[in-house]
């Protein structure tokens, strides 16, 4: 189930429930100078945080390496998939530009986190409202507009699905936490709405065999239309409340 | 800030309640499962998690077990979206730090720690959206939160945050109430004995003032434990439904 959910001080945000897993992600604009590598682009920030309040596994502190490899991961499929086009995050080339910080918490750790956040994520990124920029031209300072605000175009409707295997031989998909720590192996597929891959995703573990592969790749296609339509259902209502 | 009237003279808030009114006190327990106690509570726009896990075997430094008593573990933490600026560091400021020790503290007071030797209870509160009132929303939501994990407490504890402004105490206050100069009393209270487990305010007030502003926040933690109380039972309700009792 999806909500999204309005945290009226985040630019926008979402909350998921997959199963018991509960994520809730909140999106903040702030203005920034772009790198020097890419001047007329913008960026995003993905944090994953796991905090000790979602399961007893973990310890306050810094980020431990499951969340690291969370945020790595996310970070890669956001940029090699191109989500949002990053020129429409530029402002005023080489000067000025949007970073979107995405900070998902996990609430309640139940298994599947991957899964989980890249659906907070799209949700949250189609409810984000940017405020209009203005460039002074006598100050050349940035005006920003709260009143006017502008929906982000998202390019490409990512979803992830995650299955575990148990030697070779059995696969599950969406896994709860008590299937992750028995299995063997986890593989994550990303497909978009086109049903083309993006991202492949299988650290180590037992080996698979091409077929087994094949096959997980088309039961992600198969949840891919699932969940858009979820995602639809949910932006459709939103917009008849406003 | 000029032009902005904390209080009008009909007697009206910014926010258009009258000076000891509340703000809405909505709140739920049990909302997750892998913990032993949980709760959300939102009182107006400030929203706030908590999250109870124990009594379980100490964990970390084995030295710190006390022999006839359980220790208390508070942790407090800000979303990073959850002021209008992003907040950089949530763990491990001085904000989050004292007020982890002030809930530990407040909580102590009120937990029958004697009934678990050698053991931890973990409170992790996080504050999910911030309009003011932060301490006591989190006191509030880990009440409920204990309450669910099953930890025998002496007493409900509700927390007010309140203010003083022209003569009259403000119950209650939000972001901008509290930003505006106004001095703020932030006060945890065990409603039935009127024990107050914590008493916290850093602004200048004259002495005389005192003892109306406690007076306020007192009947304003009462009216908060009024709420709490209805929440707790209509939970168990649902809960005995459930399991057909």
């Amino acid at each position: 189930s999806l909500f999204t959910w309005s945290i009226s001080t985040a630019d926008g945000s979402a909350l998921v429930k997959l199963g018991n897993t509960t994520i809730i992600c909140g999106i903040k604009a702030e203005l920034a100078n772009p790198t020097v590598e890419a001047p007329g682009k913008g960026y995003i920030v993905p944090n994953v945080d796991l905090p000790p309040l979602c399961s007893s596994r973990f310890r306050p502190g810094p980020p431990g390496e499951e969340a690291q490899a969370a945020s790595q991961f996310i970070a890669d499929v956001i940029e090699s998939s191109e989500v949002i086009k990053t020129e429409d995050l530029s402002i005023d080339r080489g000067k000025l530009c949007w970073v979107l910080y995405c900070d998902l918490m996990c609430l309640d750790y139940d298994g599947n986190i991957l899964d989980a956040c890249v659906i907070a994520l799209l949700a949250a990124l189609k409810n984000t409202r940017l405020p209009e920029v203005t460039i002074n031209k006598e100050t050349s300072a940035p005006e920003v507009n709260l009143e006017k605000r502008w929906e982000l175009q998202i390019h490409k409707h990512l979803v992830s699905a995650s299955f575990c295997i148990f030697d070779d031989s059995i696969l599950i998909s969406d896994p709860t936490a008590e299937e992750e720590t028995l299995s063997t192996a986890h593989l994550t597929v990303v497909t978009d709405e086109d049903d083309r891959l993006c991202s492949v995703h299988k650290p180590g573990g037992t080996s698979l065999s091409g077929e087994r592969l094949q096959e997980c790749i088309s039961r992600a296609t198969t949840r891919q239309r699932e969940i858009q339509k979820l995602i639809a259902k949910v932006a459709h209502s939103v917009k008849k409340a406003q | 800030m000029a032009g902005l009237e904390l209080l009008s003279d009909q007697g009206y808030r910014l926010d258009g309640r009258k000076a000891t009114e509340l703000r809405k006190l909505q709140a739920r327990m049990g909302v997750f499962t892998q913990a032993d106690g949980s709760a959300y509570l939102e009182q107006g726009n400030t929203k706030a998690l908590a999250v109870v896990y124990g009594p379980h075997e100490m964990r970390g430094s084995r030295s710190r077990t006390l022999h006839d008593r359980a220790v208390i573990n508070c942790q407090y933490s800000m979303a990073t979206f959850s002021t209008a600026e992003r907040k950089r560091r949530p763990h491990g400021d001085r904000k989050s730090t004292e007020m982890s020790l002030h809930l530990k503290q407040t909580f102590e007071a009120a937990v029958m720690t004697q009934l678990y030797p050698r053991s931890q209870i973990d409170i992790y509160v996080k504050i999910l959206q911030s309009d003011g009132g932060n301490y006591s929303v989190c006191v509030n939501a880990a009440t409920l939160a204990v309450i669910d994990a099953g930890i025998p407490m002496r007493d409900y504890v509700c927390a007010c945050t309140v203010g003083f402004v022209d003569e009259t105490p403000l119950a209650d206050l939000c972001y901008a109430e509290e930003s505006g100069g106004v001095s703020s009393l932030a006060l945890a209270l065990l409603p039935r004995g009127g024990q107050i487990a914590l008493l916290q305010m850093d602004a200048r007030l004259h002495q005389d003032h005192l003892e109306t502003l406690i007076e306020a926040a007192m009947t304003a933690c009462k009216g908060v434990s009024k709420v709490l109380d209805e929440v707790v039972r209509q939970h168990l309700q649902e809960a005995s439904v459930l399991t057909g009792e």
